[in-house]
């Protein structure tokens, strides 16, 4: 038990930095969330855990990266003499692009790999998804280019950040940082003055030993300071793209709610999540549902692939569907599979989960958090935070 | 007097601000053929479910040979000698027929976990006794031509005949007996009927059964308990339920 | 008496058929060094076939969802590997013996990780329960993966490795055969069938569904903990990476393309869908002759029935004139083979890739991907559905005993 516990020895917790991880981890929750959207979107209306839902994400982050090649955006594209320059049309430009791919997957996948299997017991659809997940990753692996890519930094044009500060320093102790650097300060340039710069020890007065001597002390001191007051305020420093990663996250989730909830297709969509034989009874064509919803939900997928890659900068592989997707599967059970709402909820609660691990110093358990989230949630809320949990009727 | 195989007391269960049982009390005396009616929804299953150990009462009580046992787990219940068939029939239907009637043998297994991992002489002794046990009350069902059939194979009629099967293979003293004619044809039924009757007097088990054709309950039962809307609305034998005001108005009322 | 001698007898035939086995892998290999691989090739299969059968226990047989197979074959690797470097050096056993104790080592801690996750299982149903244990199975992996006592990332030696274990690991698959097929000619084992075929009404019956869920999730995951020892004893090292999630759903597949329940069926389709990888290993890397014509008969044949059975569905499914009907099908055969060559053409043509090495790594697994799509939409309920016709029908032919005798 002892050796389990000793990472909880070096536990650090920083409470300065606490307002930096939270919004950290609510930037990166909305991409989970737009991901975790199309597990439970799928799930709701055939209840069959898309496991190669995350590999539409992976296409996605490469459907990105070739835009961004093919408009210059290149390892040797950016040493060019005129380098080509981002803006916003670039960035939709990519956007849209990856999420046209990652749809025009996603509902090939449903009509050659489940809908054949509508009809047969859930395991095997669940192995086919299995299945394709486990070809596109090492089809990618024998196609796509090899080792991890990254998206040029310069494709995104709003890398500049915004700084808010949360709670100022005690402006006695700002003060007396201020007075400890001027003197410093000062005693630097009467140094300058005593002694030449590079001069040896011996070849120094007595006056400059001295000064020497109170110069370093005087540097101890306002770096001291310069932490306390670092430590005393609060700040939060925010990347403007990232931002705008989670403006458009949200509005795509707005638009979203208004397709689900506003439109024929939505309603046909809700009466499917609700009961896939009496809406099929009832006329409505259950087949183009299905492909509106793999069409929507990889769609989604494509947009979190696109600016995760843009914007957060991960690097891209053939694998690189696999840990974020298994963690946005998480988020969508933890919120209440087939539950729209739920799945934005546990993409955000996940991501702030995951940054406050790297707060307390476990970023080793990172992705482990996740699972220890669900189970628990699991054990105390079968149905998941939003879900319900029907009892069988004997 | 002696204390009644089965007696409710008071029994009430809620199902959030649905009270689907709501103070019935009756004594089932050893030997006894009990019906229990009452229109859709009247709480006849719950009642069911609340003997068998599937919902905990929300307050009242249940004993069985004396002792409480509202709230005790389903297969506690069965080992202390009640067994059921379910109304919307729930047998294990890709195993053989034969098979699903030991299962119902297996509460009374002797041999160990470790016997049955090494296919040890006990292990197969017994194997073969509860095959054997399950192809006689297979026999009284009508159903030992179709051991080796899948379940879900069997006709309607017939999956009903086979779940009575399976829970005497319990060996119970209470057989409780949900809808058991349900969905069956006149012929059928009389069928049933004369089982019903072996078994409470051939086997001597005490029988509460669940029904809707009036013909079928008031032919066999000796006491039928009436319910509607969770209450008990009248008791006593078939003659007297029959002609009961209440009664009528309870099953009138819902066919208007 | 009969049944003792019958017992007797197969385990005595058991034990020669696994020895004998043994020491032909061993003479191979000793004539040939480079045939080593084929031993390492037939341990592995050993310890998959054990590895499916033991989580058809929990998947078939009882019907609990659990796709984290891969956590207790890694409980059990590390448990060995624990034991062996604290224990080997300072006990008396020799290195034959010692497989024992390490198998049994695994066992227990396996076990162990398999009550706690069966527990579990009381509260779950389903795809949650499912989610449950691969969760489990990557807690699991993290946290191996940041203590420096076991090894971290880069593993953990063990300084102590015996690389002649084939007989322990195919006693061990047999053994795990032997429990689960003889558990399931009981009604105890009718007890975990009807668990997993309605829960409510076998507990209705008396069946105490709880300690029939965590029983069948202990015996499975301590099989999967003693195979994970003896891989650890024999390969001398453990990464938590070869036990990531993608081992677990190979055994899942293995299960479910067997058909669920069906323990002849897992047995089959682990040994399918572990060779199935192999042979692009043949015919990339260039094997001997031999090896690139069997593998590439093996796969034509493969190709063949796969083919064979698509054309067999368009007719079942076409109702139509004889003429369309025979037109379609020469469509389709014809088409399939202009397309061929066609790719290949294609493919000869481009230079980059008439001209790549493939990464045998990934190619493999492609081809483990689309074998397990085209197997699924041709036969979703698995190679054997429930049935274990095939093996019963063999011992009725060959008029042999009660099969399922038992080493111990
Ligand atoms: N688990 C439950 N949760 C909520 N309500 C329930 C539950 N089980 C039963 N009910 C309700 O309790 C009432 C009684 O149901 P019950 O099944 O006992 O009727 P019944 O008398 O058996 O009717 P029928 O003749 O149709 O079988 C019904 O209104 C039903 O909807
Ligand atoms: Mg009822």
């Amino acid at each position: 038990m002892d050796v389990l516990l000793s990472p909880l020895a070096g536990l650090q917790m920083d409470f300065g930095a606490l307002p930096q991880q939270l919004v950290n981890g609510i930037l990166i929750g909305s991409i989970y969330a737009l991901i975790a959207l199309g597990y439970t979107m799928v799930y709701g209306v055939l209840r069959l855990i898309n496991f190669a839902h995350g590999e539409v994400f992976m296409i996605g982050c490469y459907a990105a990266l070739f835009t961004s090649w093919a408009m210059g955006f290149t390892a040797t594209g950016m040493q060019a003499a005129k380098p080509p320059t981002s803006n916003i049309v670039t960035l939709l430009i990519m956007l849209f692009v990856s999420m046209a791919v990652c749809s025009l997957v996603g509902v090939t996948i449903e009509r050659f790999a489940y809908r054949p299997m509508r009809n047969q017991s859930r395991i095997a659809s669940l192995i086919t998804a299995i299945g394709v997940s486990l070809l596109l990753q090492f089809g990618g692996q024998l196609f796509l280019p090899p080792l991890q890519q990254n998206i040029q930094a310069e494709v995104n044009p709003f890398r500049d950040t915004i700084s808010l500060t949360l709670r100022q320093a005690p402006a006695s102790l700002k003060q007396e940082f201020k007075t400890a650097s001027l003197a410093q300060k000062a005693a630097e340039e009467r140094l300058a003055e005593l002694a030449p710069p590079g001069a040896l020890t011996s070849e120094l007065s007595p006056e400059a030993l001295e000064v020497r001597e109170r110069l370093s002390e005087l540097t101890i001191k306002s770096n001291s300071l310069r932490a306390q007051v670092n430590d005393a305020s609060v700040f939060v420093v925010i990347q403007k793209g990232k931002l705008i990663m989670f403006a458009a996250a949200l509005v795509l989730m707005i638009i979203l709610r208004h397709i689900v909830l506003k439109t024929a297709t939505g309603r046909a969509m809700r009466a499917v999540n609700h009961d896939f034989q009496s809406a099929s009874l009832m006329g409505v064509n259950v087949n183009r549902v299905i492909t509106y919803t793999f069409m929507i939900g990889s769609a989604l997928a494509g947009a979190g692939a696109m600016m995760n890659s843009t914007f957060e900068g991960t690097a891209i592989t053939p694998f690189a569907g696999v840990a974020l997707g298994v963690k946005a599967f998480v988020a969508a059970v933890l919120g209440g599979i087939g539950n729209i709402p739920g799945a934005v909820l546990g993409g955000i609660l996940m991501g702030v989960a995951e940054s406050l691990v790297v707060w307390v110093g476990l970023s080793g358990y990172k992705d482990a958090i996740a699972f220890v989230i669900l189970i628990v949630i699991l054990l105390f809320r079968p149905g998941g935070l939003l879900g319900s949990s029907a009892v069988e009727k004997v | 007097m002696t204390t009644p195989l089965l007696s409710l007391d008071e029994a009430t269960i809620k199902f959030g601000g649905l009270t689907a049982v709501n103070k019935v009390s009756f004594d089932i005396e050893r030997g006894d053929l009990f019906g229990l009616i009452g229109p859709n929804g009247a709480g006849k299953t719950t009642c069911f479910n609340l003997i068998t150990g599937v919902y905990k009462p929300t307050s009242g009580k249940i004993l069985f040979k004396g002792s409480e046992i509202g709230g005790t787990p389903p297969n506690r219940i069965a080992e202390k000698g009640i067994c059921r068939t379910f109304q919307n029939i729930r047998l294990f239907p890709s195993l053989s027929v034969v098979e699903n009637v030991m299962v119902g043998a297996f509460l009374r297994h002797k041999t160990n976990i470790f016997s049955a991992f090494l296919y040890l002489p006990g292990a197969i002794r017994e194997t073969e006794q509860f095959r054997a046990q399950a192809m006689a009350l297979l026999e009284v069902v009508d159903l030992a031509d179709v051991a080796l059939a899948r379940a879900a194979d069997l006709p309607y009629g017939k999956q009903r005949r086979l779940e009575i099967a399976r829970a005497m293979a319990t060996q119970p003293d209470l057989l409780l007996l949900d809808e058991p004619a349900a969905g069956m044809n006149p012929q059928e039924k009389e069928e049933l009927h004369l089982v019903v009757r072996r078994i409470r007097d051939e086997f001597q088990k005490t029988v509460l059964l669940i029904e809707h054709d009036m013909r079928f309950v008031m032919g066999l039962c000796e006491k039928i308990v009436v319910l509607d809307h969770g209450e008990e609305i009248a008791a006593g034998p078939p003659e007297a339920i029959r002609n009961d005001p209440k009664v009528i108005e309870a099953y009138l009322g819902e066919a208007v | 008496m009969k049944i003792w001698v019958v017992r007797i007898l197969s385990i005595i035939g058991t034990l020669v058929a696994v020895f004998g086995f043994e020491f032909f892998m061993r003479g191979l290999v000793a004539q040939d060094q480079s045939l080593d691989y084929i031993y390492r090739l037939a341990v592995l299969a050993g310890l998959f076939v054990t590895l499916a059968v033991s989580l058809n226990l929990i998947n078939g047989i009882t019907g609990q969802f659990s796709i984290g197979h891969a956590s207790f074959y890694m409980v059990g690797a590390y448990a060995g590997a624990t034991l062996t470097n604290s224990l080997y050096k300072i006990q008396p056993l020799g290195p034959e013996t010692w497989l024992f104790v390490v198998a049994l080592g695994g066992a227990v801690a396996a076990g162990i990780a398999g009550l706690i996750v069966g527990l579990h299982s009381l509260r779950l149903k389903g795809d949650y329960l499912a989610i449950v244990t691969l969760g489990f199975g990557e807690i699991i992996r993290i946290i191996v993966f940041n203590q420096p006592f076991l090894g971290g990332s880069f593993g953990l030696n063990i300084a102590d490795k015996n690389d002649k274990s084939l007989w322990a690991v195919l006693l061990l698959a047999i053994l795990c055969i032997a429990v689960c097929r003889n558990l399931c000619q009981t009604p105890h084992g009718l007890a975990f069938l009807a668990v997993r075929e309605d829960e409510v009404a076998s507990s209705a019956m008396g069946v105490n569904v709880t300690r029939v869920k965590v029983t069948a999730f202990i015996v499975g995951s301590a099989f999967a903990g003693a195979a994970g020892a003896l891989l650890g004893v024999y390969d001398g090292l453990i990464t938590p990476d070869t036990f990531r999630m993608d081992v677990s759903f190979l055994i899942l597949t293995m299960v479910v393309l067997g058909g669920t329940g069906s323990i002849t069926g897992s047995v089959i389709a682990a040994l399918l869908l572990f060779s199935i990888p192999e042979w692009p290993r043949f015919m990339v890397e260039g094997g001997k002759p031999w090896q690139v014509t069997g593998a590439t008969l093996l796969a034509g044949a493969i190709c063949l029935i796969v083919s064979v059975y698509l054309v067999k569905r368009t007719i079942d499914e076409y109702h139509g004139p004889q003429r369309t009907k025979t037109l379609r099908i020469v469509g389709i055969v014809g088409g399939g083979i202009i397309g061929t060559v066609l790719l290949g053409t294609v493919f000869g043509l481009i230079p980059v890739l008439a001209n790549r090495t493939w990464d045998v790594g990934a190619l493999r697994m492609v081809f483990l991907a689309v074998t397990l799509i085209v197997l699924m939409l041709i036969r979703p309920q698995g190679i054997f559905g429930h049935e274990e016709f095939g093996w019963q029908k063999a011992m009725k032919a060959l008029r042999f005993g009660k099969p399922g005798a038992n080493p111990t």
